[in-house]
């Protein structure tokens, strides 16, 4: 590795006396100190003051959004395809306040990236607002907020599982303060205190009396990396459906299956679409249910088609069947006189007097009755081969109970 | 014959073209790329919400990796501001993107064609960002290829509009259909000596090396910026590499324009649709020439920018109806605005799909 000078020859773009560059020539001697070279380190910035950094630096560098920089960065991180590239994410305390979440992720991943957040106290581009990172005394000179302590950046990130995390306030320390995060395999953030000569304070000591104490902590972690695997084509897992059976659907037949969540809809609903595919024909099937899992409605749509099916909606469902109370109130607005109309005797109402009235719950139990209603349909209907569904359940894990289901409303 | 949805043929799809790592955030109606993707991509990342994600897709597509997505339009509002961030960085990403009933978190699980207008101004100054549609499956499978191939042409993220119906519908489908996906080569303009990051030449894309790289000095930019990649105010080469960002998209539409015109010699009327809306129009043309009506049908798949193509068919005709799952009519509003033409009409609805029957009607009215 050859020698390299980290910084370009550019002057420090800050406000007279302002802490950042300080900061910056600290991070520059590190790398330098530690042999890295122009083309192993990657800046990321974010906005602000310190988002002034990226020309100073004759490395690569990302420029991004105000309090992203630490995301970014861990994309940036996770993406290089050599672990022996050095990202130095550098912040202010405003980007760490409106990222925080950003920052506590990249320590409880434990991301390879060093954070380096320049705390000046406040916002000094938008013209010196206090931020989460401004201290307590801070705010009292300010009489501003004087009742919200601020966030301990180096604390928290230590607490989320950073391997290093230090607050650095003497600035003969910064280099190997820096020194020791840049080594740091894993998240390592370092809290600089930083001179606001614009908003703050004329002389270093008067910031000196409004910080926090130095201090440092450590995890030991390996850090989190990308889990690459092969993986095998998604269709590869798909069962080939083969017509094995005749039907006399001459043209389009749409059915809804309405229930209860958790009263097997959407998979008998499945079922007819396969045994419509056994049959030759094509099937589409969309399911209807609350965000809920277990509890409400559900409601089932399946069309089977000599043609291939466009427009998936029904405008006149063919056959609706409906199992339990949930089901009936969902849809009973879309029932047109002209369906079939198969309701369990449970539910039996002077709504629909020409109805079918079929006991499904009672001979085939809660879970069953809409795959024995199915079967009751196509054996009174004629329309398909009993036997597609069968071998539509075949595959299934539970074979043998949705089995019995079929059987119980064969019989009915 | 399989039983398969356009979340798995996408999902697929995004896989065969070579994309390295999916970022997802979990959001109804995307569910199934969420769970297709923990399955099928090279790497999968949690995201911890949808700011995250865009964030970790640029870096990984800093780094050189092809990072994709899927959200609805909660999550597309918390992306807005990283997607501006990615668009002027050029970096290439897919954002898949499920349109559900709003406004707000509206219905999660009901479809809507809804967010079109929004991504048409989702980057500051309406620079365009390549948003594609599809329809059926064999649509989902190509336009997604398409999408990627865009992305990676233009160094751009680009956005793959569907809707819930279209991708948790279950269909039985063909897969001998699908034509054959070979790996997007990570596609860069040559280099052109000296290296700068932003310099482009007549393709107007600037060459797509990777932070880190051992031969060029990588700067990436999302504020305003020179050639080098540093920040520029208002100077001629800075704003000229602002204006790029249109330019390199106008001036080369033809290499991404997409779109099926099922032309009715002569026809006088034009059914305008895109999405999930396509299907009931399919059948609608199939019902009314069955009858004797002359129409014609346009299914647009690359909705943004508007390609001259599109429009050219459009004002070839004496009267276009819109077709769209939305209150007023979006797509349309793109391309006429708010003060109609008299010839134009427009099919709209909420909560449930347009059907046939309620085009042919709006045909005949």
């Amino acid at each position: 590795m050859t020698k390299n000078n980290i910084l370009t020859k550019m002057k420090m773009p800050f406000c007279q006396g302002c802490g950042h560059g300080i900061i910056v020539r600290s991070i520059a001697k590190a790398l330098e100190q530690l042999g890295y070279g122009k083309n192993d380190t990657i800046i990321v910035s974010d906005i602000g003051c310190s988002g002034l950094v990226d020309p100073l630096f004759d490395t690569h560098s990302i420029h991004g959004l105000h309090g992203r920089a630490p995301a970014l960065g861990v994309g940036v991180s996770l993406g290089l395809d050599n672990p022996n590239k050095k990202v130095i994410v550098i912040q202010g305390d405003g980007g760490v306040t409106i990222g925080l979440q950003h920052v506590l992720e990249a320590a409880r991943r434990n991301i390879d990236i060093t954070l380096v957040v320049m705390n000046n106290l406040l916002y000094g581009m938008t013209g010196g607002q206090i931020s989460g990172l401004s201290t307590q005394k801070f705010k009292e000179q300010r009489h501003f907020e004087v009742d919200v302590p601020p966030f301990d950046i180096v604390k928290l990130a230590h607490v989320s599982g950073a391997a290093y995390s230090a607050r650095a306030t003497s600035i003969k320390t910064y280099t190997d303060v820096m020194k020791d995060a840049i080594e740091v395999n894993g998240f390592s953030i370092v809290e600089f205190s930083s001179l606001c000569t614009s908003y703050a304070f004329k002389k270093l000591d008067q910031l000196q009396e409004v910080i926090e104490p130095p201090e440092v902590f450590k995890n030991e972690r390996i850090p989190v990396r990308v889990h690459h695997r092969d993986t095998k084509s998604l269709f590869d897992k798909l069962d080939v459906i083969d017509k094995h059976f005749d039907s006399k659907i001459d043209s389009r037949l749409g059915v809804i299956l309405a229930g209860s969540a958790g009263g097997g809809v959407q998979s008998a609903a499945k079922m007819l679409a396969t045994a419509g595919m056994l049959s030759g024909l094509h099937a589409t099937m969309k399911g209807e249910y609350p965000v809920t899992v277990g509890t409400g409605f559900s409601v089932a749509e399946v069309i089977l088609s000599r043609s291939y099916v466009n427009y998936t909606g029904l405008e006149k469902p063919d056959v609706v069947i409906i199992v339990s109370e949930d089901g009936l109130n969902k849809i009973k607005g879309k029932i047109k006189d002209n369906d079939i109309l198969i309701i369990d005797s449970s539910l039996k109402t002077d709504d629909f007097p020409d109805a079918i009235y079929v006991d499904f719950n009672r001979k085939a139990g809660k879970r069953g009755a809409a795959l024995a209603a199915l079967a009751y349909w196509m054996k009174k209907s004629g329309l398909m081969d009993i036997e597609s569904l069968k071998k539509a359940v075949s595959s299934h894990k539970y074979s043998r109970i949705l089995l019995d289901a079929i059987n119980a409303g064969l019989e009915i | 014959m399989v039983y398969t949805d356009a979340s798995m043929i996408i999902t697929e799809a995004c896989v065969k073209a070579g994309s390295d790592v999916f970022i997802g955030y979990p959001i109804t109606p995307s569910n199934r790329f969420y769970q297709y993707g923990t399955q099928r991509f090279p790497a999968f990342l949690a995201g911890t919400d949808e700011i995250t994600v865009v964030q970790w897709m640029a870096g990984f597509s800093a780094a050189g990796k092809f990072p994709v997505t899927a959200t609805a339009f909660p999550g597309l509002a918390l992306m807005a501001e990283g997607l501006n961030m990615a668009y002027a960085m050029e970096l290439p990403m897919l954002l898949i993107l499920t349109q559900r009933l709003g406004p707000s978190t509206g219905s999660a699980t009901t479809g809507a064609q809804g967010d079109l207008m929004f991504l048409n101004g989702l980057i500051s100054g309406r620079y365009p960002i390549p948003v594609f549609s599809h329809s059926d499956f064999e649509d989902a499978w190509e336009m997604t290829y398409e999408s990627i191939k865009t992305a990676m042409k233009f160094r751009t993220p680009v956005v793959l509009l569907t809707s819930k119906e279209l991708v948790m519908t279950n269909k039985s489908f063909d897969l001998n259909k699908l034509k054959e996906i070979k790996p997007v080569e990570k596609y860069s303009t040559d280099v052109i000596e000296p290296y700068e990051p932003y310099k482009t030449g007549d393709e107007m894309v600037p060459a797509y090396i990777s932070l880190g790289d051992e031969k060029y000095q990588v700067r990436i930019n999302a504020s305003t910026h020179n050639n080098a990649g540093l920040i520029k105010k208002n100077d001629p080469e800075s704003m000229a590499n602002t204006r790029r960002l249109k330019e390199k998209f106008e001036k080369r539409i033809d290499e991404f324009t997409y779109f099926d015109h099922d032309k009715e010699e002569g026809a006088s009327k034009l059914i305008v649709t895109y999405g999930i809306s396509a299907d009931a129009s399919k059948d609608a043309i199939g019902r009314l020439r069955e009858e004797g009506e002359k129409v014609s049908l346009l299914i647009a798949k690359t909705l943004l920018p508007v390609p001259g193509a599109i429009l050219d068919i459009i004002n070839s005709y004496d009267e276009v109806i819109f077709v769209e799952e939305n209150i007023s009519g979006i797509y349309k509003e793109i391309l006429f605005g708010v003060n109609n033409s008299p010839k134009v009409k427009s099919v709209n609805k909420i909560g449930n799909l347009i059907s046939p029957s309620e085009i042919i009607k709006a045909v005949r009215s």
